[in-house]
């Protein structure tokens, strides 16, 4: 079963008078263990579609489903809490939190949570993507590759069913952007999860078990 | 987490506290002026306060205070101490020197008259007390005699010229009743009370007694108490003191709205930020409590320089205004110490409820795109 499914999603903006329709009816799914890359020109509509999987907003039709519950209709509350248990996050610019340290950037999304403690946990990813002799330091501190490392730590903190990627290695130089994708396709099996990402680069498609083209809101291939 | 937050910025913080400060000095300092005001106007009238002063009204028949009036009083004061006074001035003279004195006689000194030496009697019937500046311009000392209507008197105590209003400027010699005895009638009566508020009782008895019942409106007595004018000088300073906290209350209120501009800002600023918490399954209600945090701690920051810095200045204005800086310590105006951190805190998270709503209810897709 597909961990994430869109149905015949369809998403409208108002933008003043005018209405654009950034997604034209698109089906996707992505299962555990597999990474999927969807590609697209700017503007075809895959940060669009990314937040919709995402569970950062609602489509204007059509259905998505999470691990086979439909999530459509869910409160912004309900979002978040699934964000929360079952999905994780990268972007192309990290976006660490500048006055916290590596592992307090990793422990971030569960530090309101004081049921959990995932100390440990931080440590464990952190000393997975090699940043082990980097867990104090302040993100100042590290290079951009390591800034994603942490990132991707951070992603993981919660055991999620799927991670979304967005131009994960946009920022980073081309070797340092394989290295990062290799660690990816390792935590994925380990990990046993399902990576979206979505993304100019093409060296990201040979990392992929499966890409898929967006052009103008519709899934080419 | 909230408080790294504000170490980020520091200067904004620091600007953002700073008008905490100023806001908690103002109430504070204000609010304990208007305290050490009233303790210094209090002592200002010593221990006046209890005592009720009766002289002959203007509607007297008599030129001055008849025994009856005095037997009168004593049935209705029975549980203060009623002293019968007659008065007079002169000259006194000594080795050569001379002074103007006012004269007064008496039963009781103990009462009324405190000495820097020598004795102040209670059953006084022999003997004299001198105001002690008088003494000293005398070149006389205790034991000395001095000299009154032919008759001399043994100085057994020199009065403490600071206590009371007394009259200013002039010496006072007390005697003893009897050295006034060709003169009939009574000038004063002063009766001493358990505190302010009998004292106010008993005017308020002797007026209807002597001036009120069966007469038509007639001022037969003169009865005046220092309570009243206590309670004047209260209301006075109670409206001082409100005026006065209120000016401080609109300096406090100028600060929240820079908070209010600070966090503001700060979260408009960190609005990517927020958009990843928000991403990653941090509740709306967690951010909220996170940038209120930020909000209380500024407060408290501020709130605590504040109350401490207004302390300094507390100490200050009662070391000038009633000699006594450790008075500053004593709840009545260290409450405002307490008032003023209370009201920055309150007024600091009251101020970044807004902010904080509004970026915990900002959709994380708008927060990301920065």
């Amino acid at each position: 079963m597909s961990v994430i499914e869109l149905d015949d999603v369809v998403k409208r903006y108002e933008s003043g008078a005018e209405t654009i329709t950034a997604l034209k009816g698109v089906d996707f799914h992505a299962d555990r263990g597999e990474m999927v890359t969807v590609v697209g020109p700017s503007g075809s509509g895959k940060s669009t579609m990314l937040n919709l999987i995402g569970l950062l907003d609602a489509p204007t039709n059509g259905s998505v489903y999470l691990d086979g519950q439909d999530v459509t209709d869910f409160t912004e509350d309900q979002r978040t809490e699934e964000r929360r248990s079952e999905l994780g996050f990268v972007f192309q610019e990290f976006h660490l939190l500048p006055m916290l340290t590596a592992v307090e950037n990793v422990e971030l999304p569960s530090m309101w949570d004081t049921s959990v403690d995932r100390h440990d946990r931080a440590i464990d990813l952190l000393q997975r993507v090699g940043l082990g002799d980097r867990l104090q330091h302040t993100p100042q501190q590290l290079s951009g590759g390591q800034k994603q490392r942490v990132a991707i730590a951070r992603s993981l903190i919660n055991k999620p069913d799927i991670l979304l990627a967005d131009e994960p290695t946009g920022n980073l130089d081309q070797d340092t952007g394989r290295t990062i994708l290799e660690e990816m396709r390792r935590l994925k099996d380990e990990e046993n999860i399902a990576i979206v990402s979505i993304t100019h680069d093409e060296q990201l498609e040979t990392y992929s078990d499966r890409v898929v083209r967006l052009v103008d809101g519709v899934i080419q291939s | 987490m909230a408080w790294r937050n504000l170490g980020r910025n520091r200067v904004r913080t620091a600007l953002a506290a700073l008008g905490i400060v100023i806001g908690v000095m103002a109430i504070a300092s204000l609010g304990m002026a208007g305290v050490a005001l009233q303790q210094q106007a209090s002592s200002n009238l010593g221990g006046l306060t209890n005592q009720v002063t009766i002289s002959p009204g203007q509607d007297s028949p008599e030129d001055g205070i008849t025994d009856e009036q005095v037997e009168e009083i004593r049935s209705i004061v029975t549980d203060a101490k009623v002293i019968a006074q007659k008065t007079n001035d002169t000259t006194v003279t000594s080795r050569g020197q001379e002074a103007h004195v006012s004269v007064t006689g008496l039963t009781q000194a103990s009462a009324l008259y405190d000495v820097s030496a020598g004795e102040s009697p209670e059953r006084f019937q022999s003997g004299a007390l001198l105001t002690n500046s008088t003494a000293q311009a005398l070149g006389l000392e205790l034991g000395d005699p001095i000299e009154y209507d032919g008759q001399l008197y043994r100085i057994r105590g020199l009065i403490d010229s600071s206590s009371g209003f007394g009259p200013g400027g002039f010496g006072e010699l007390v005697l003893p009743l009897s050295a006034l005895s060709d003169q009939q009638y009574y000038d004063s009566v002063t009766i001493v009370a358990a505190d302010g508020d009998a004292a106010t009782d008993i005017a308020a008895n002797l007026e209807t007694y002597f001036n009120q019942d069966g007469r038509n409106e007639e001022e037969i007595l003169s009865i005046s108490s220092y309570a009243s004018v206590q309670q004047n000088i209260n209301s006075f300073m109670n409206t001082l003191e409100l005026a006065l906290l209120g000016i401080g209350s609109i300096s406090l209120f100028v600060a929240s709205v820079a908070i209010l501009n600070v966090m503001l800002m700060s979260t408009i600023e960190r609005r990517g930020e927020i958009g990843v918490l928000r991403a990653v399954g941090i509740r709306r209600g967690e951010v909220l409590r996170m940038i209120l945090t930020e909000a209380a701690f500024l407060g408290t920051l501020g709130g605590l320089i504040g109350a401490l810095c207004s302390l300094g200045v507390g100490l200050a204005l009662f070391n000038v205004l009633t000699g006594d800086p450790w008075l500053v310590f004593q709840w009545e105006s260290s409450r405002y110490l307490v008032y003023g951190m209370a009201f920055a805190i309150s007024a600091s998270v009251l101020s970044g409820l807004y902010p904080a709503w509004k970026a915990a209810n900002e959709s994380p897709v708008e927060a990301l795109r920065g």
